[in-house]
């Protein structure tokens, strides 16, 4: 084969750069839009091999330096001559087009003259650590381009932005290819683009909508100041998208939110005829919505709205109170017990309504759900008409849950209504209030057999199970299997009773034994039965004690029921009454008449119960006795006949007694045991502590104690000095303040 | 293995320049070959794919604007022999398949390395 010695002419410096100017002018020309044909690849490769074997010649015809150079002068000769000069005499929106222009066509030629030089950017930049030719030729444009007219440029942006927010057409492409220069011009930092442009628009957006709100809020209602707020924050988005660089939109959004939402917020909210609260009065969910998403992004946006929403569902639900409270004073007693239940349907409904504001309005957020939580708590601890909201609370599941109460409703509506009124016990402070007054409803419903539906009963159990935890409706549940124990064991009595015939009372009797624990205390004591009765009650012991020892069976007359046949004249009735009220009808017997001190004695009642169940059976509504003087109430002189003239439409009736009031005992009973609890969690406190202070103590004992009841500080405190003096805690000798646990 | 020249590589060899290529309607199609022509007018036609191994042709032929018709990739190199451009459009073929997998040997001739070298610098390659 052939052996070459590549031999080359020597290229003279100013023959080589002669030659490179053609190439530029050529390009010159190609950029200013002249007649001129594009390069074809014979020429670009001429340029090219010129500047590479300048670059490879020995020295001093190595010229690697001065081309170097040369190429920086190229550009600024070309930017000198003719780029500033068209730039300079245009203005505006002309300006603008020029520079977009220019800085394309400089964009081309580095491009081109930077394939021509290409080989000083293989090796002699990296050897002598200088800029490559790609930076060399974008940082002359912005050196000398740049750097004399970003801001004459940056006031004309500002002025088109300006222009389109008042509503004008303006030519977006024209602005993002100018926005583009700023990017680009940083050579990978945005530092031009945000010294240079952004901050100064930043600067006029902000002043441009504070000039917008300070006439707004004057001039328009809040909901559409809101919406005109939405639509700005919406257009202002558009904006970033369309022009400006996509990291100016959290800053811009910021701002402008800053001036229209921040800045006025207060006068906003509180706008007398359209802020927050009137829109919560007359329920415009919309523009609440509006409110809440526009708030949202602010930091601590929202308080002042959950404020407003706390204080506007506080006064709803006061409103309310007040309007049973007022009701009870007014009216008669049972229209007054009417109207406490309404008040409890009403707060369901209340907190209905105003759940789905938080849920969808307010998203969900929890401090709409804590300012709901807030506001029910405020108002469903307040007493009505002398009962506690525990009690009415209580009064209102019996009455769903009693046979009678509730019979219209559908079993989905009777489950959902429990479900809610579970959920309201979560607001009432005094829940061991609750469950006390429920047991109480609970034990009637069960041993009169007023329970309407089983079901029901287990269902609302179970919800107060998992919303209080099981020690809350471990009694209930006692006392409802209690009942079904007591229905296996009386079929085990009758089978006794069969079984031995000469042991039977005669008398067709049912006993229900109760679980002490569970159930209520009911005070009992030793009335004088009837003999057929004192029968029952032995042989049912008889029985008993076959079944288990060791247990004493206490009997409580007050709930026993007793079917009596009345033989009246006209036709025979039975009478469904009390065992006490049997008691007495039972002494008429063998007597016509008796005085009330007769049968006091020959009862052993005292004065309180004998007129309660002698004004049932005289004074009420079926006079079964005959009261001499006929007044309306007994008293101690008077005296009783049996009245054989009595009669009524009905084959059996039932005659009431009328419960005693259950309220003073319920609450002595809870306050008993609630300085059993106070007593449990400070010593639970102290043995885990050993030592802590007078305010901590009692803070941290609230708090265990907040789960049930929120307790009286005072009788923390005398509890406190109780356990003291029963040697469970001492006074620190030297810091009163401080506590100490004894062992 | 013995590198063996690919059948697309064409070498025509012809004492004058190349044959003018008709003008062809549509202006902007892509050309699937270009032309090599070395120092002493020996045109090597070959693939658009290969001659872009080389970062100086690939340079060229991706250049905004684009180029006039008659003249486009159509490259004179004055000062590289025949042999050795025939040498280095071997090269770019090899290069290709390499890429692709077949690992063979590219054998140079000694006597052709150190120009071989010089030219593959100018070209980038």
């Amino acid at each position: 084969s052939l052996s070459f010695k590549m031999e080359r002419k020597t290229i003279d410096l100013d023959q080589g750069w002669d030659y490179m100017q053609t190439g530029i002018t050529k390009l010159k020309r190609i950029l200013e839009g002249l007649p001129e044909p594009q390069f074809d690849s014979e020429q670009y490769m001429m340029l090219y091999t010129t500047i590479y074997n300048m670059c490879t010649q020995k020295p001093p015809h190595d010229y690697s330096q001065q081309l170097y150079d040369k190429y920086r002068e190229a550009f600024e000769e070309y930017i000198h001559s003719t780029v500033l000069p068209a730039l300079r005499e245009k203005h505006d929106e002309y300006m603008l087009r020029e520079l977009v222009k220019r800085w394309s066509n400089h964009k081309v030629m580095v491009r081109w003259l930077s394939r021509f030089f290409y080989y000083l950017d293989r090796y002699f930049i990296a050897r002598r650590s200088l800029p490559p030719l790609n930076e060399v030729g974008l940082t002359c444009f912005r050196d000398l381009v740049y750097n004399e007219l970003h801001s004459k440029v940056k006031d004309a942006v500002i002025a088109l932005v300006d222009k389109e927010r008042e509503g004008e057409q303006i030519d977006r492409a024209l602005l993002k290819n100018v926005l583009d220069i700023y990017v680009e011009i940083g050579m990978g930092q945005m530092e031009r683009y945000e010294e240079d442009f952004e901050s100064f628009m930043l600067l006029d957006s902000a002043s441009y909508y504070s000039r917008k709100a300070s006439s707004w809020i004057q001039e328009d209602s809040c909901p559409d100041y809101m919406l005109k707020s939405e639509e700005c924050l919406k257009k202002e988005r558009e904006r970033v998208a369309h022009y400006l660089h996509s990291s100016s939109e959290p800053k811009l959004v910021e701002k402008v939110q800053h001036e229209l939402l921040v800045v006025y917020a207060n006068q906003l909210l509180e706008k007398e005829h359209s802020g927050c609260r009137a829109l919560l009065r007359d329920d415009k969910v919309d523009d609440l919505s509006r409110m809440y998403r526009l708030y949202h992004k602010i930091v601590k946006g929202l308080e002042p709205v959950a404020n407003i929403f706390k204080q506007h569902v506080t006064a709803e639900g006061n409103a309310l109170v007040q309007q049973a409270e007022d009701t009870a004073t007014n009216h008669a007693a049972n229209t007054a017990s009417v109207q406490e239940q309404v008040l409890i349907r009403k707060v369901i409904e209340l907190h209905d309504k105003y759940m789905v504001y938080v849920v969808e309005c307010f998203q969900n957020h929890t401090l709409f759900h804590k300012a709901l939580k807030e506001a029910f708590e405020i108002f469903c601890n307040k007493t009505v008409a002398g009962s506690s909201s525990a009690e009415l609370l209580a009064t209102f599941c019996d009455n769903i849950l009693k046979k009678g109460g509730s019979e219209k409703l559908s079993d989905e509506a009777i489950e959902d209504t429990l479900e809610k009124v579970v959920k309201l016990l979560a607001y009432i402070s005094d829940k061991d209030l609750f469950a006390e007054f429920y047991r109480k409803k609970l034990a009637r419903r069960l041993l009169f057999d007023r329970s309407a539906n089983d079901d029901h009963e287990r269902s609302i159990l179970t919800k107060l199970k998992q919303q209080c935890g099981g020690q809350f409706t471990s009694k209930m549940e006692g006392m409802v299997t209690d009942l079904t124990l007591a229905r296996e064991n009386q079929n085990s009595f009758e089978e006794y009773l069969g079984n031995n015939p000469a042991a039977n009372p005669g008398i067709d009797l049912t006993v229900t034994v109760l679980t002490t624990g569970f159930w209520p205390s009911y005070k009992s004591f030793d009335i004088n039965l009837p003999a057929e009765m004192v029968k029952c009650v032995e042989v049912f012991k008889g029985f008993y004690e076959t079944k288990t020892k060791h247990r004493k069976l206490t009997w409580i007359y007050s709930l026993g029921t007793c079917h009596l046949n009345g033989k009246f004249d006209t036709k025979p009735i039975e009478l469904v009454v009390s065992t006490y009220q049997a008691a007495v009808l039972l002494l008429f017997n063998t007597t016509d008449k008796l005085s009330y001190t007769d049968i006091l004695t020959q009862l052993n009642l005292s004065h309180e119960d004998l007129v309660r169940l002698l004004h049932s059976l005289s004074c009420a509504r079926y006079k079964i006795l005959l009261k001499e003087p006929s007044t309306k109430t007994v008293s101690q002189s008077d005296s009783f006949e049996f009245n054989s003239k009595f009669t009524d439409r009905m084959r059996r009736i039932k005659i009431p007694l009328p419960p005693v009031d259950e309220r003073k005992k319920v609450v002595e009973d809870v306050d008993k045991d609630r300085r059993y609890a106070i007593d449990a969690a400070i010593v639970r406190i102290m043995k885990s502590r050993k030592v802590l202070g007078h305010q901590q103590l009692v803070s941290e004992c609230v708090e265990q104690l907040s789960r049930m009841f929120k307790p009286d500080i005072k009788a923390i405190k005398k509890r406190m000095e109780d356990l003291i003096t029963r040697d469970y805690l001492e006074r620190d000798k030297e810091n009163p303040n401080m506590f100490r646990y004894l062992a | 293995m013995r590198f063996s020249v690919s059948k697309k590589s064409r070498a025509v060899a012809k004492a004058d320049a190349g044959r003018e290529r008709r003008r062809r309607r549509r202006r902007k199609k892509m050309r699937e070959t270009v032309k090599l022509i070395s120092m002493e007018g020996f045109e090597f036609v070959i693939d658009r794919e290969a001659a872009m191994v080389s970062q100086t042709i690939r340079s060229m032929l991706t250049s905004p604007g684009g180029f006039s018709e008659s003249k486009e990739g159509v490259v004179t190199f004055p000062d590289i022999s025949t042999t050795i451009l025939e040498k280095i459009c071997q090269y770019f073929y090899w290069s290709i398949q390499y890429s692709r997998g077949k690992e063979t040997e590219f054998h140079i001739e000694p006597e052709l390395t150190l120009e071989l070298m010089m030219a593959a610098n100018y070209l980038h390659t």
